[in-house]
């Protein structure tokens, strides 16, 4: 027992000495803004680009998973390794998933080289310098001046207040409003295309597609008319946004300033919750999310909101529907099933926030969205071989390959030119800004949940009745100001 | 507080006169290995033992002088540079000093343990001397070691595999406690010590206090109430399947034991599909006419939790039953036969001979049960990971502290905070698990059914 006092004793001791010790000071000071200036070619951070390129050396390239499953990593693989075999560069698939963890593979050494993500992950990995500053006059794609300025600034961050480069964007990633063009009444041509555009008017505004999905109900009660699980924040901050909502100040650098509640955003949410009163249950969680592509291809749901990847899923889901029940052939099924599942961009939204008692004017719809793109890993031992891949993955000509293999929204201007219609449109909606582009900061990882877990309860809230928490605007916006306040104080915890 | 350092202090007082009584009284071997371990030893042509005395002082000062003086210095200043991998600086990494300085420090104990053990030695060799008695020689100590010490050799490997893998962690997390290491206080941004401020931070009514409160009252609550259901049905389902008029036990048995056969994330995620608002109770409801309830919603607060009971009562309620069957078989059925005898009724057989021996024999399993509940990972986090509910901080109404802890430390990156927490809760289980074990009679009785 003796013993175990003096232990005990000594713990105690040993304890209080360590806890005396001083605190460092905060080493977290912001940027003046008026002293941010570009980086220098000179820029010490730049001293290992020295143009001498490693030889005999293998760099590990972390992909995309689908870029691994369609083959476009190894044409890519190949034709790099080919082009630098006289260096002896080898680049081979990392083999450690499409969400490599950097942060805890890269400082002990056996993390990827170069790495492919979307641009909120490989930037959330700035603070912490797990990613390099990139040197953009020795990159082909920003030299020919083929990248917006929107997604070259997704991949800009201030560090010692220089404004550095850390990626190279390479495609567009935003969610779309899928529908089903066989499901479309017969006589949408008449009734149903105001502007005699071509364009059915329910997929391109919100107003009319809400009077569809009633429609589409009443006509057979298990089936939904649009339908999307409102609680995934990617997929519904557009509509907060489209009426002056911001994740955060400053083009959303600044985690000091959470925007959830400003401008009219109370709006956005209430057309939530007015079209949330027209779908099933299934829109408050991830029901809906899970279901879409049984969902969209039995008919139950006309449209529903998801990225572009799931689409292939739908098609090949509606294909083996087609199959069963028009007796065609699996060539025939899924030729006709990719026909069938169509993309857009959301629908424009009424200018007052109402679909019941909607405006004449309307709105373009803003939906957040990503930039897929190239990073290198600050641990690389092969800083020219890796940069003289990721100028190589990022040209003309493996862009092209990459869009035409993997059929994704290119960035560079001189391919999205020649791509399909969808990718022009989001290509013109990356360069105005209607895509609001996933913010490039470590902060952006407490807003998911937070954010999510209040559009979940923003759905519920038709079925509450008289204990509805948000049928008023006041209500509303008392509960967005709540929610920013709440994202803030998860950010800021230890400051 | 007060009378414990006057306590320590006059410990140390003592230990020291001792030291120098004991000094003063040692010969010439025993001052000799004082000042060079191993040196007695050789004196009393024990070559053996004083190579290997000699060579743990020159390994140790050795390993001292190049690294271990270094690291006990980095677990105190935690990284003097900061390393910039853009430049390719190397820099301190805080954590690792931390490791390295604790790992010091358990070889700077262990190095003094065996300084003492070097002069406790050749003590007992002078006395053996002083006896007209021959010191043992190598062979002898080796010999001794695959007999009469055998423990030793056998305890050697466990008792070296648990500093490494379970004593160092643990103190390594009760270290980070005391830091701030967490977002954005990573590496290579060096840590500090920060004192008790994680702790302050907890229990203070700011951003984080009030939730831990209401997650430990509902914790508390949670790891009883299931603690209890999973044992009353496990126990109630193991005497059904255990009467005689049960017929095709094996059968029946079969059931719960397939439930708990399969793995448990499997389990917890069809029960999530299950009670998802699109999912198939909510359409046979809806389907029915009636309104979808929200079973796990942001609303489904009580329904969620009840939710929990029940699944856990699904993935544990087997095992209990399996371990009451084990335990059932055991009681002598004599007592049976005097109680019906006496004309004990069946109630008050179970009351009086069932319940007591089978509580005795579980209640070891109890406790562990309860921690275990008490740490339930799996259940919340599977079922409303997606929700956080107002009032709460980065949490909702249903996680418990361990679930809270996760988000925190693994989601959010405040390993200090998330290390305190930990804290907590060891102190709170160990508490409550010490507490009910020392009064239960499993460990008053200990010899009862022995």
């Amino acid at each position: 027992m003796k013993k175990i006092k003096f232990i005990f004793a000594f713990s105690l001791v040993s304890l209080l000495a360590l806890t005396s010790c001083d605190p460092g000071d905060d080493p977290d000071v912001p940027p003046d803004p008026g002293t941010i200036t570009d980086p220098s070619p000179d820029d010490s951070v730049f001293d290992k680009f020295n143009g001498e390129l490693e030889r005999n050396v293998t760099i590990k390239i972390v992909e995309n998973d689908t870029a691994i499953k369609m083959g476009y990593l190894d044409e890519l693989l190949d034709a790099f390794n080919e082009e630098y075999a006289e260096y002896g560069i080898t680049a081979v698939d990392a083999n450690q998933g499409e969400f490599a963890d950097l942060p805890n593979s890269g400082p002990y050494g056996y993390g990827p080289d170069v790495i492919y993500q979307a641009n909120d992950v490989l930037m959330g990995w700035v603070q912490d310098k797990h990613v390099t500053p990139l040197p953009t006059h020795l990159i082909e794609a920003y030299e020919s001046d083929v990248i917006p300025t929107a997604a070259e600034e997704a991949y800009k961050a201030v560090a010692n207040n220089v404004n550095y480069t850390f990626g190279v964007p390479l495609n567009i990633q935003a969610p779309l409003l899928y529908y089903r063009k066989d499901l479309l009444p017969s006589d949408w041509q008449t009734n149903w295309d105001d502007d005699n555009n071509g364009v059915p008017d329910m997929v391109e505004n919100l107003v009319d597609l809400y009077e569809f999905s009633k429609m589409y109900h009443a006509e057979d009660s298990t089936k939904y008319g649009f339908e999307f699980s409102l609680n995934d924040f990617y997929f519904s901050s557009g509509y907060l946004f489209s009426y002056g909502a911001y994740l955060f100040g400053d083009n959303n650098r600044d985690d000091e300033d959470i925007g959830l509640h400003a401008g009219d955003a109370k709006l956005g949410v209430q057309v939530l919750r007015q079209f949330a009163a027209e779908m099933s249950a299934a829109c408050i969680d991830d029901s809906a999310k899970l279901a879409i592509s049984g969902a969209m291809a039995s008919g139950k749901y006309f449209a529903s909101v998801t990225t572009p990847d799931v689409r292939s899923v739908i098609v090949d889901t509606l294909a083996t529907t087609y199959q069963s029940e028009k007796g065609l052939s699996a060539e025939e099924a899924t030729q006709l099933a990719d026909e069938n599942v169509v993309g857009v961009p959301f629908p424009d939204l009424p200018a007052n926030g109402d679909l019941i008692n909607p405006s004449d004017e309307m709105i373009e719809c803003k939906q957040m969205g990503g930039i897929n793109g190239y990073a290198m890993s600050s641990y690389t031992k092969y800083p020219n071989a890796s940069l003289a891949f990721i100028n190589f993955a990022t040209s003309y000509k493996m862009v092209k390959l990459r869009e035409e293999i993997l059929q994704i929204a290119p960035v560079r201007s001189d391919v999205a030119e020649e791509s399909d219609e969808l990718s022009q449109q989001l290509f013109e909606k990356i360069s105005n800004g209607s895509i609001v582009l996933m913010p490039s900061i470590k902060a952006i990882n407490q807003v998911w949940t937070p954010a999510g877990s209040f559009m979940g309860d923003v759905a519920a809230d038709p079925n509450r009745g008289a204990n509805a928490k948000y049928d008023t605007l006041d209500k509303i916006q008392a509960a967005l100001e709540q929610l920013s306040q709440d994202i803030y104080d998860a950010i800021h915890l230890l400051d | 507080m007060k009378r414990a350092f006057r306590r320590l202090g006059t410990k140390i007082s003592d230990s020291w006169t001792n030291f120098i009584n004991f000094f003063k009284v040692a010969n010439v071997n025993v001052k000799a290995s004082m000042g060079l371990m191993g040196l007695g030893q050789f004196m009393y042509r024990q070559v053996g033992r004083g190579i290997m005395y000699l060579g743990v002082e020159i390994l140790g000062i050795l390993f001292f002088a190049i690294y271990g003086f270094q690291w006990l210095i980095g677990l105190f200043t935690l990284g003097t540079v900061q390393g910039d991998p853009w430049t390719g600086k190397d820099g301190d990494n805080s954590v690792i000093f931390m490791l390295l300085g604790l790992m010091s420090l358990i070889l700077l104990i262990l190095f003094i343990t065996l300084y003492i053990s070097n002069i406790r030695d050749v003590s007992r060799t002078s006395k053996l001397v002083l006896k007209g008695e021959k010191p043992k020689n190598f062979r002898e100590d080796l010999k001794d070691l695959l007999d009469k010490k055998f423990y030793k050799t056998v305890l050697f490997l466990p008792l070296l595999g648990t500093i490494v893998f379970s004593v160092l962690p643990i103190v390594f997390m009760i270290l980070i406690a005391f830091t701030n290491y967490g977002d954005p206080i990573i590496p290579p941004v060096l840590v500090d010590w920060v004192g008790m401020e994680n702790f302050v931070r907890i229990f203070s009514m700011g951003d984080i206090g009030p939730t831990f409160f209401k997650i430990l009252g509902w914790n508390i609550l949670w790891a009883i109430a299931t603690t209890l259901l999973n044992y009353v049905l496990g126990l109630l389902l193991a005497i059904l399947l255990n009467k005689k008029i049960v017929k095709g036990k094996f059968f029946w048995r079969l059931f719960p034991i397939l439930a708990y056969a399969i793995p448990g994330f499997i389990t917890l995620t069809a029960f999530k599909f299950m009670f998802a608002q699109g999912g198939p109770i909510n359409n046979m409801i809806t389907s029915n006419g009636g309104d979808p309830i929200p079973f796990l919603t942001k609303d489904g607060t009580w329904w969620a939790r009840g939710i929990g009971l029940l699944i856990n009562a699904w993935l544990t309620v087997p095992s209990v039953m399996l371990l009451a069957t084990g335990i059932l078989s055991n009681i002598n059925n004599d007592l049976y036969e005097a109680a019906k005898i006496d004309g004990a009724s069946s109630m008050r057989q179970f009351k009086d001979i069932t319940l007591p021996f089978v509580v005795f024999a579980t209640t070891p399993t109890l406790i562990t049960s309860f921690i275990g509940n008490f740490n339930n990972f799996g259940v919340f986090y599977f079922l409303r990971s997606t929700i956080t509910s107002d009032g709460y901080f980065v949490s909702n109404d249903t996680d418990l502290l361990i679930n809270w802890l996760y988000r925190l430390s693994i989601d959010k990156q405040y390993y200090s905070i998330g290390a305190a927490i930990s804290l907590i809760i060891f102190i709170i289980t160990s508490s409550i698990s010490l507490i009910i074990y020392v009064k239960s009679p499993a460990y008053k009785k200990e010899d009862t059914f022995r």
